[in-house]
């Protein structure tokens, strides 16, 4: 799985970035992160990776390293 | 024989919820930043002694003023509500004698919710091609709001309450248009049942002053006697299977996407629906959205943003537009309509 590709992924599901993420980033501390930008990560990660993610696993996850690693070991 | 939608009125109550009363209720709340991602700014609320079948009756007395048709004239009333006055009778039956319509008419109510709209038309079509009925009012009216928690800021956010009147046809009448019902598709999710419930509601489990129950950081979740929504499941069942719904009744109509004039979806709220539209390929002009000044106000939203965009020329002669309904149930449906 292609990490920066992943990255771009998650970043494009943003409306508004001050500055690029990278993966020790906390997401959910950007301005511009909300409920709805949540639910449009986990679509992205079924459409992209095949993986369904639940709230309470998303919620888990804190940074973008922890969100990739969660979909790296339950891709099938 | 074919059917036709005629015609379409709708009420929505006086009272007003703004952005600014909202954020007064919870200052807490970014109302201004939800409000620009949902498109919502404005809902009307139905006041303390205003039910469902007041709105109904109000936009049925909207509908004989705004068309030139003989009450006489109608023999099937389809009610769709979520708030009915009472468990029995059906509230269609009181509707019926309140608005003046003929004791030869039918008259029933069905349950749904923000799919109900599609669900009524393809009943009503079925009624009018088989003979049943040659003129059928589909009523649309719920009162979603005093079905929400006053700590529920979430859901006060989105929901507005309103309703609305369509007429099918057998014959098509030119009153303000008129559009040939095509071919439906429908869905249904019953899995996701409890993911947008009022738990505590019916004859299984009543009302019981349960407990509000709060999320780690402290903001309502939810109350069994009270509406809720799980956002991030139906967000998820809007994104992945409304998609294949457009599919769907694109290939039973033998239409391409392009070949359609204009989508008028549920309107649940702007940013749900912008990001379906994305997913199902749909151009932005081709896409109508009136929720502004309304919320969400669940089976009535689609003949509502249908009527505006008529008003407003987005749809006119010989167009062919995509209707589409998804929510509580889960259930959803879809039909073509054909502005002939």
């Amino acid at each position: 799985m292609e990490r920066d590709l992943f990255l771009k992924n998650v970043s494009d599901q943003f409306l508004d970035l001050e500055a690029p993420l990278d993966f020790d980033s906390n997401f959910r501390d950007v301005d511009s992160y909300d409920s709805l930008t949540g639910m449009t990560i986990m679509v992205m990660i079924k459409d992209e990776y095949g993986v369904d993610i639940t709230e309470s696993q998303y919620r888990a996850q804190k940074t973008i390293e922890e969100l990739y690693n969660f979909v790296a070991e339950n891709k099938v | 024989m074919k059917a036709y939608l005629n015609g379409i009125s709708y009420y929505l109550p006086q009272e007003i919820l703004d952005n600014v009363k909202l954020s007064s209720m919870h200052p807490e709340w970014s109302v201004e930043k939800i409000s620009e991602k949902t498109g919502i700014y404005e809902r009307h609320i139905a006041s303390e002694f205003e039910f469902a079948s007041d709105m109904a009756l109000a936009a049925l007395e909207i509908f004989f003023e705004e068309h030139a048709i003989d009450k006489k004239d109608i023999d099937f009333l389809l009610f769709c509500t979520q708030c009915p006055d009472y468990l029995l009778p059906t509230t269609a039956c009181i509707l019926q004698d309140k608005a003046g319509l003929p004791k030869s008419c039918g008259a029933l109510d069905f349950n749904l919710g923000c799919s109900g709209y599609i669900y009524g038309l393809g009943l009503a079509k079925g009624l009018v091609e088989s003979g049943q009925a040659r003129n059928v009012l589909l009523v649309t009216a719920d009162t979603y709001t005093k079905l929400i928690n006053e700590k529920d800021k979430s859901n006060k956010t989105i929901f507005g309450d309103g309703a609305s009147v369509s007429l099918i046809t057998s014959e098509p009448k030119e009153v303000l248009f008129k559009a040939s019902i095509q071919d439906f598709v429908y869905g249904t999710d019953g899995s996701g049942s409890e993911h947008l419930i009022v738990k505590n509601s019916g004859i299984k489990k009543h009302k019981e002053l349960s407990a509000d129950e709060f999320n780690e950081t402290g903001d309502f979740l939810r109350n069994d006697d009270y509406l809720y929504m799980n956002g991030k499941e139906i967000f998820q069942f809007t994104a992945f299977q409304v998609p294949k719904l457009i599919k769907n009744v694109l290939q039973k109509n033998n239409l391409e996407l392009t070949d359609v004039d204009m989508f008028v979806f549920h309107q649940a709220n702007e940013f749900m629906l912008d990001f379906i539209r994305k997913r199902c390929d749909i151009p932005e002009d081709k896409f109508f959205i009136s929720i502004k000044d309304v919320g969400n106000t669940v089976s009535s939203t689609i003949p509502i943003a249908l009527k505006r965009a008529i008003e407003q020329k987005k749809i006119e002669a010989n167009n062919k537009v995509i209707l589409a309904g998804f929510g509580v149930g889960l259930s959803m449906g879809s039909v073509m309509i054909n502005f002939n």
